[in-house]
């Protein structure tokens, strides 16, 4: 056990530091600090302009293997990269599904030909993407899927809908379970296709959120098309592949999104001291509680990555979105308590949310995306505890 | 930054956590508790002669000269199996205390830490946070403090009053004693220095414990989950039984990194030690507390009867609460870190030493 970093990784640490000051500047000032939870819908072109920056200092794709022109960073290294990105306030990054899971999952799983296609434009910020899986019918139960594709004239057809998708008004194409085997249920006869957006089939609809904004949206699949070759595996493979994309989910990406946490923690400490929150003693220990599940968060993730050997590592993965989800939940309200009947107060009209307040209601959605909090516990449960398992139907 | 053990030390683990499985099991414990005094000189033996005593003893006085993170495995395995005997306690507290004296001291070190190491003595600590001193009945040396000073007193010179615990296999007494120059060993900075080192050790200890006993009675409960049936089904496959399990799965794998980082925080002797132990303690006591309360749920009646093994580690959970500061007193001292002008909170400051 040795829980520090090296000279060389401090050494690597002044670079990324110093990178970050000298660019994060001029045109990019206004972003520091915006674009992140609940405020992802903020300065989208700007945001996608810093992504171009980014990859010209190299910055994109830090973890991504050297072979698929990504930086080949070593864990230590992605660690502090995400550190000292957060703490020198980088906006939320535009390409994020993209680098951490489109890309992810073309490298274990795209053909050749995929990966020369889709990389580049991922590493250079030229091309995003959003996640289709969610449907009106399929949430918690992603197996229900209903859209649907087939293959007519050399392409595959595709109508259906999904919906809480992600940024997709921003996004040039689109990872997409749909069922390319008529007739079957379950998570068989499902395939993973890339859809470009930009197409007479698609229709894109924003969804209003508690917010007043809105970042997610529903997507309209009306005899879409796509390239036959576009299809990540062998149709049948996308429950798989579907699968295996959410466990990128749980790598390091999870550091910068803690980092995220960190500033907002950071934040809710500087209005408690200010206001005079800080000598309630009640409140005191809600922080304290916080600045602990946050801790907890950090060394669990390092943990997790900094190696296999130990049996429940696995265990630690399965745990962590409940974890961060209920945590980031329980900041928000504590962020609302900290600042008192002032909280209730926008900024201006018309529903001009502070970045507390977009916080506060944007951590509501925190325990249902991504799997709800109860399904969280199912899945421990079954599969971490190994207790029984619930009757199936069908 | 690497937070996995070495193969010695997970070795080692595991050749001691067969060994508790095998003589430290429930009915070997309620046996103790029928016994007078409720310790067994063998079970202290076969510690000793594992090489478990030593651990901490400084290799000068026939110890291994191991530190905390070496142990730490172990103290969880302890809590696991709720070992009765004060073996955490005597390897994590009261030998880094007795060795941590100063120079002057260094016959009654050699003495007294030698005899611990080969198992011929025991140690005890009574501490301002515990207001009732834990096996003093077989200690050989007891370590008080008053004031800030510190004091080695022999078992001859003290007088004990035994007080009942809510947990049959703890023992604990009020110590009558008087000091004297002849018992000083510590006092004024270095006092309390070594006192605060002490309650960060006891805290830590704690923490280890608590961790072990909250995958035990998660272990207990999973596997009553299996055998209860109603409505025709494993009760466990229920899903308001599982997410009981699964909140308490939680809290108890997530204080796993939070231990193993205090007690590396204490084996260098980083000057975060402190916090990170508080830290620790907090947490592993907060999965145990839950562990007992959905385990007994889970075990619906059956977990009020003393006839089933769970109050067993219910019990030292609830008393360990207590012990090396309360839940409050940790989280206060968290709280003042958090609140203290220049303390390193930021993103990127997670690892700093300070």
């Amino acid at each position: 056990m040795k829980i520090s970093f090296s000279a060389e990784d401090e050494r690597f640490r002044d670079e990324v530091a110093g990178w970050l000051a000298d660019n994060l500047r001029g045109e990019f000032e206004s972003l520091r600090f915006r674009g992140g939870p609940g405020d992802e819908h903020s300065f989208p072109e700007e945001r996608k302009t810093w992504e171009r920056r980014l990859a010209e200092g190299g910055w994109t794709g830090v973890g991504w293997p050297g072979a698929v022109g990504g930086r080949g960073l070593s864990i230590n290294q992605q660690v502090i990269f995400h550190e000292e990105y957060a703490r020198a306030g980088g906006p939320g990054r535009m390409g994020h599904i993209g680098e951490g899971l489109a890309g992810p999952t073309l490298i274990a799983f795209g053909s050749e030909a995929q990966k020369a296609r889709f990389l580049p434009g991922i590493l250079a910020g030229t091309e995003y993407w959003c996640q289709g899986y969610s449907e009106p019918g399929a949430g918690s139960d992603l197996a229900n899927v209903k859209t649907r594709a087939e293959r007519v004239d050399g392409r595959w057809r595709i109508n259906g809908q999904k919906v809480w998708t992600s940024l997709a008004h921003e996004s040039d194409w689109c990872f997409v379970i749909a069922r390319t085997e008529p007739g079957s249920v379950g998570h068989r006869g499902l395939s993973f296709l890339l859809v470009p957006m930009d197409q007479p089939g698609i229709q894109v609809r924003p969804i209003e959120q508690i917010t007043g904004t809105c970042e997610f949206n529903e997507v309209f699949f009306d005899d879409a098309v796509t390239d036959a070759d576009n299809i990540v595996g062998a149709p049948g493979d996308g429950w798989k592949i579907a699968m295996a994309l959410l466990g990128f989910e749980r790598g390091v990406s999870t550091l910068g999104q803690q980092m995220q946490f960190q500033n907002e923690l950071d934040q809710v400490i500087a209005i408690a001291r200010d206001n005079g929150q800080a000598q309630d003693p009640v409140m005191r220990q809600r922080i304290a509680d916080a600045w602990i599940g946050l801790r907890i968060m950090r060394y669990n993730s390092l943990r997790m990555l900094s190696g296999p050997q130990d049996g429940s590592l696995s265990k630690a993965a399965m745990i962590y979105k409940l974890y961060w989800a209920s945590w980031h939940r329980d900041l928000g309200k504590l962020a609302m308590d900290v600042l008192g009947p002032e909280a209730e107060i926008l900024e201006g009209a018309p529903y001009d949310l502070t970045r507390l307040q977009s916080l506060y209601l944007f951590t509501r959605s925190d325990t249902i995306y991504g799997g709800t909090n109860e399904i969280q516990r199912n899945i421990i449960a079954e599969r971490a505890l190994e207790m029984p398992r619930e009757p199936r139907l069908g | 930054m690497d937070f996995t053990f070495s193969d010695d030390q997970l070795a080692f683990h595991d050749s001691v956590k067969g060994f508790l499985t095998n003589e430290v099991t429930p009915e070997a414990i309620r046996d103790l508790w029928q016994r007078d005094g409720g310790r067994s000189d063998e079970l202290w033996g076969q510690l000793a002669e594992l090489g478990l005593t030593a651990m901490t003893v400084p290799e000068q006085y026939g110890g291994l000269g191991l530190d905390a993170l070496d142990f730490v495995l172990l103290a969880q395995e302890c809590g696991y199996a709720a070992l009765p005997e004060p073996l955490v306690e005597t390897v994590m507290v009261a030998v880094p205390l007795l060795a941590g004296l100063a120079d002057e001291h260094r016959q009654l070190q050699e003495h007294w830490l030698s005899r611990v190491a080969s198992g011929e003595a025991r140690l005890a600590v009574g501490h301002p946070s515990n207001p009732l001193v834990a096996d003093a009945h077989i200690a050989d040396l007891l370590l008080l403090c008053h004031g800030d000073e510190i004091h080695a007193v022999p078992a001859q010179q003290v007088q004990l009053r035994a007080s009942e615990s809510v947990d049959p296999s703890r023992r604990l007494f009020a110590v009558d004693w008087t000091p004297s120059d002849a018992t000083r060993v510590a006092g004024g900075e270095s006092g309390r220095r070594l006192q605060a080192e002490a309650l960060d050790h006891g805290a830590l200890a704690c923490a280890a414990q608590q961790l072990g006993l909250a995958n035990r009675m998660i272990d207990i409960a999973v596997d009553y989950s299996f055998e209860r049936k109603q409505f025709g089904s494993a009760v466990g496959s229920f899903q308001a039984v599982k997410h009981l399990m699964a909140n308490v799965a939680v809290k108890a794998e997530f204080s796993r990194a939070v231990l193993y980082r205090a007690a590396f925080a204490a084996a260098r002797g980083q000057a975060n030690a402190a916090i990170a132990a508080s830290h620790a303690k907090i947490v592993a006591t907060e999965a145990a507390l839950l562990a007992a309360r959905n385990g007994i749920q889970v075990h619906g009646a059956m977990g009020y009867t003393w006839e089933v093994d769970l109050h067993i580690f219910m019990k030292r959970a609830w008393a360990l609460d207590g012990a090396w500061g309360t839940r409050g007193f940790h989280k206060a001292r968290v709280g003042d870190f958090v609140f203290a002008d220049g303390a390193p909170l930021g993103a990127g400051a997670t690892f700093e030493a300070r």
